[in-house]
């Protein structure tokens, strides 16, 4: 019989739309972070460090870059003949089709995969946190307390509790009480979105609260287990935890990565973090080049100046070019005397000739003033930018851009520059003339073979 | 079949620890690897590696078969040492002799044509390539052969002239004096069951060494042809020649070559953060490989996975491999560093010219507690 302690179900379907172009086309657990790795990488790491080996991962908003990114579980070791990792996206049913409406909802719709496992505890966990936790340490707590659920929740500054969901323990960390996001917190320990259930409490909740439209953890199911009277307890964790949830919190997290000794330290030799490498090589550093305070990826190639920031995979920065405070994702190129200040650019862009990012006043955003905020210039993937334009601060740019966009080679502080929709309009305008043009060839040739 | 298991004087300390295939490369590789993802990339799914001198170190890079995609239900990566049967207890006598031990294997193959390549060669070749022209040519054995530049010390490979035709008139196995300057890579295609037959009569005869006694024997007899490489390659089994092609990586047509163009070279993955580069750090024209943390100045070197490197230190036209903690205010030049050595902090090593690199061996255990 297959049985399974403990197994871990993955929230990863969501979009996190306050990371703005970031996530316009991949989930925000796929997006890259801490030069190498993916936000994923850290839960699927934290998973198999912690002994559990069988982790459910939900998807639904963009996929794609998750699922090959996961493949089946190399990186992590959950390449398992039973067990392992198994992505779920929503799926048709004989009734009641819907796609995962709610936190708790996604659980629901999976319940025969958990079946299959014979789980005595589920581990519910979220895909966008920065941390390294042991879950089997919370475990043993969640059965010392005999507890029917446990909450992971971390002591916050009293002052930021307000932002939180705050749970309200008794001395033996018993929850009393909870508040989402209070006005007048009563303690500071908010929760972490990590909770592990034993089995029989989850199935009974799920099944209870199936008509519940957007199920959720936190509002629906975690009240419904409290006022059934089950025991609900605290798991205290006291380690580097973020939630890189907005551009702010995610570039500040990345920053914090090239402190000499940093608080959350990859360079440990306990706990490591996998990824899925696709490039290999060494980077090359050339004669003409200055680095100080950096992450760099492997196979980057850099001719130019790199200041406090954080470089992915593959990056080339071309001779003259000047990155400073800023985060620079796998396979994008930095062109010959571009400026780039304070920016946040995603994978395989192109940044033009003698491009400056980052001038000017920070002049709030006028579209989304709360997502693109914190001075920051953020470019979304597969974007191009062209050579010698200028870019305020809190701005976004997406899709192939071109001089004419920038009138008289400037975008202004707090401008979003969003052109994805166009260049498909221009693909397909393309590939139509393309189509075209070969149906013309083609019907010349037949001509032809009659003559 | 790539054999491994051989030993070269020329390696000096190097080889102390590892067969040559295992031998670092290029930052983040091991020389096997540029045989095993030509292999893959050429769509040959059944590979047997031959292991005898030192053969942990290989067994260690190749305990997985994934990273070269060969984790397949047909075929698949062997490792085969020597083993004791009961007609035969000895070692590989050579490489004639190491395919004999192993003929069982190839005997039960179904595949009609064998690819013998060495552990020890850098390039990239597509060997469809080759064994299309083994075909064309209607060869019996098909030697890739390399034409150097003469400015290089041939003498330690096997020299090949070939008539207009391209087939081999001439084979000197490291001669006093070269007569030729196309060398053979060490990579030769021959169909199955003929190779068979010439080694089971090779090792009938007492005879074990595949070039002396089947491809410089049988010159005459069999058709055997030289197929030109184009590309890149490089033997990497002297100390010069090691240091030589780990510093050719430098050169951006070589990395381009290598690590842009399709293939890619494979390895296996380890699980290393990015390099980081504290303040302090001035790196000039190097190669860095993951998991290093550089605190002083490099200067025309490669760094291999893992390396510490401490403040003030100054490295220049060195090779440092894998886990090397280098302390404070080490001055090192024309150095070739030995893997998971500890240079305590202040040393000041330098080594001859670049045909004459110093190999720095330091065993002082970093995790001694005092």
């Amino acid at each position: 019989m297959i049985k399974k302690e403990m197994i871990a179900m993955l929230l990863a379907g969501g979009q996190g739309s306050r990371l703005g172009v970031l996530t316009s086309k991949v989930a925000k657990p796929a997006v890259a972070f801490g030069g190498k790795y993916r936000i994923i990488d850290f839960p699927l790491s934290n998973c198999i460090n912690s002994g559990v080996d069988t982790v459910g991962v939900l998807t639904q908003y963009q996929p794609l870059r998750l699922n090959s990114h996961i493949g089946i579980g190399i990186p992590w070791d959950l390449d398992r003949n039973v067990g392992g990792v198994t992505v779920l996206p929503p799926y048709e049913k004989v009734e009641n089709t819907e796609w995962y409406t709610g936190t708790a909802n996604a659980i629901y719709q999976n319940l025969t995969y958990m079946e299959s496992f014979h789980p005595d505890y589920v581990l519910i966990l979220s895909g966008d946190h920065i941390y390294k936790m042991d879950y089997e340490v919370m475990l043993d707590f969640h059965k010392a307390h005999n507890a029917d659920v446990s909450i992971a929740v971390m002591p916050v500054p009293t002052e930021e509790a307000s932002r939180f969901g705050i749970v309200v323990t008794d001395e033996n960390g018993r929850i009393q009480e909870f508040q989402e996001k209070p006005a007048e917190p009563k303690s500071n320990l908010a929760s972490m979105g990590i909770y592990i259930f034993s089995w029989n409490a989850l199935k009974d909740a799920l099944i209870a609260l199936s008509g519940q439209s957007g199920c959720d953890f936190g509002k629906h199911v975690i009240p419904y287990c409290h006022e059934k009277g089950e025991t609900l307890v605290a798991y205290q964790f006291n380690g580097y935890w973020k939630d890189v949830g907005t551009l702010g919190s995610y570039w500040e997290a990345n920053m914090e990565l090239i402190d000499i000794i940093p608080e959350f330290n990859l360079y440990e030799e306990f706990w490591k973090i996998y990824t899925k490498n696709d490039i290999l090589p060494p980077q090359y550093v050339s004669a003409d080049s200055v680095i100080e305070r950096c992450l760099i990826g492997d196979g980057s190639e850099i001719y130019g100046k790199a200041y406090n920031s954080i470089i992915g995979c593959g990056v080339v920065i071309e001779e003259g070019a000047v990155v400073r405070d800023s985060i620079i994702m796998q396979n994008t190129v930095i062109k010959a005397g571009a400026d780039i200040y304070k920016a946040i650019i995603a994978e395989n862009v192109v940044v033009g000739e003698n491009v400056k990012m980052g001038v000017g006043e920070e002049v709030p955003n006028r579209l989304k003033p709360s997502v693109y905020a914190f001075g920051l210039v953020v470019v979304g993937e597969n974007s191009v930018i062209p050579a010698n334009v200028s870019i305020g601060k809190n701005t976004a740019i997406t899709g192939v851009t071109v001089p004419e966009d920038y009138p008289d080679g400037y975008l202004g502080g707090g401008e979003t520059l969003d052109v994805e929709n166009r260049s498909a309009q221009n693909r397909r305008e393309t590939m139509e003339r393309l189509s075209s043009d070969m149906i013309n060839d083609a019907g010349q040739e037949k001509a032809g073979d009659v003559l | 079949m790539i054999l491994a298991g051989g030993n070269s004087y020329r390696m000096k300390e190097l080889s102390n620890r590892r067969a040559i295939a295992a031998m670092p490369m290029a930052g983040s590789f091991r020389a096997i690897d540029f045989a095993l993802s030509s292999m893959s990339n050429s769509s040959i799914q059944k590979v047997a590696v031959l292991t005898q001198f030192n053969s942990r170190s290989l067994d260690q890079h190749l305990s997985s078969s994934k990273w070269w995609d060969f984790g397949r239900k047909q075929g698949g990566l062997f490792i085969f040492p020597p083993m004791l049967t009961t007609d035969n207890s000895h070692w590989y006598r050579g490489t004639a002799d190491a395919i004999h031990q192993n003929l069982d294997f190839l005997r039960q193959c179904h595949e009609p044509y064998v690819v013998i390549a060495s552990g020890d060669g850098i390039y990239k070749l597509d060997y469809t390539k080759v064994l299309e022209y083994h075909i064309a040519k209607k060869a019996d054995i098909t030697v890739v052969c390399k034409e150097l530049p003469p400015s290089e010390d041939i003498t330690r490979f096997g020299l090949v002239q070939m008539d207009e035709d391209s087939r081999i008139v001439r084979f000197d196995e490291k001669p006093m004096a070269a007569a030729s300057n196309i060398v053979s890579c060490g990579i030769y295609v021959v169909r199955r069951r003929l190779l068979i037959e010439l080694i089971e009569q090779a090792v009938y005869e007492g005879r074990h060494d595949f070039v002396r006694d089947v491809l410089i024997r049988y010159k005459d007899v069999k058709r055997i042809y030289g197929y030109r490489m184009e590309g890149y390659w490089s033997n990497i089994a002297s100390v010069e020649s090691y240091y030589r092609t780990n510093m050719d990586f430098l050169k951006k047509d070589v990395r381009d070559y290598f690590f842009r163009e399709h293939p890619d070279v494979h390895s296996k993955v380890d699980d290393n953060p990015p390099a980081k580069y504290n303040p302090g750090s001035n790196v000039k024209n190097s190669l860095v490989a993951n998991g290093c943390i550089i605190n002083g100045t490099v200067e025309n070197s490669v760094i291999f996975k893992n390396v510490f490197v401490g403040n003030n230190c100054i490295i220049k036209n060195s090779i440092i491999l894998n886990d090397v903690y280098l302390g404070d205010n080490v001055y090192l030049e024309n150095c070739i560093v030995e893997s998971r050595g500890t240079i305590r902090a202040d040393s000041r090593i330098v080594g001859g010219e670049a045909e004459n690199p110093r190999i720095v061996i330091e065993s002082d255990n970093r995790y001694v507690m005092q």
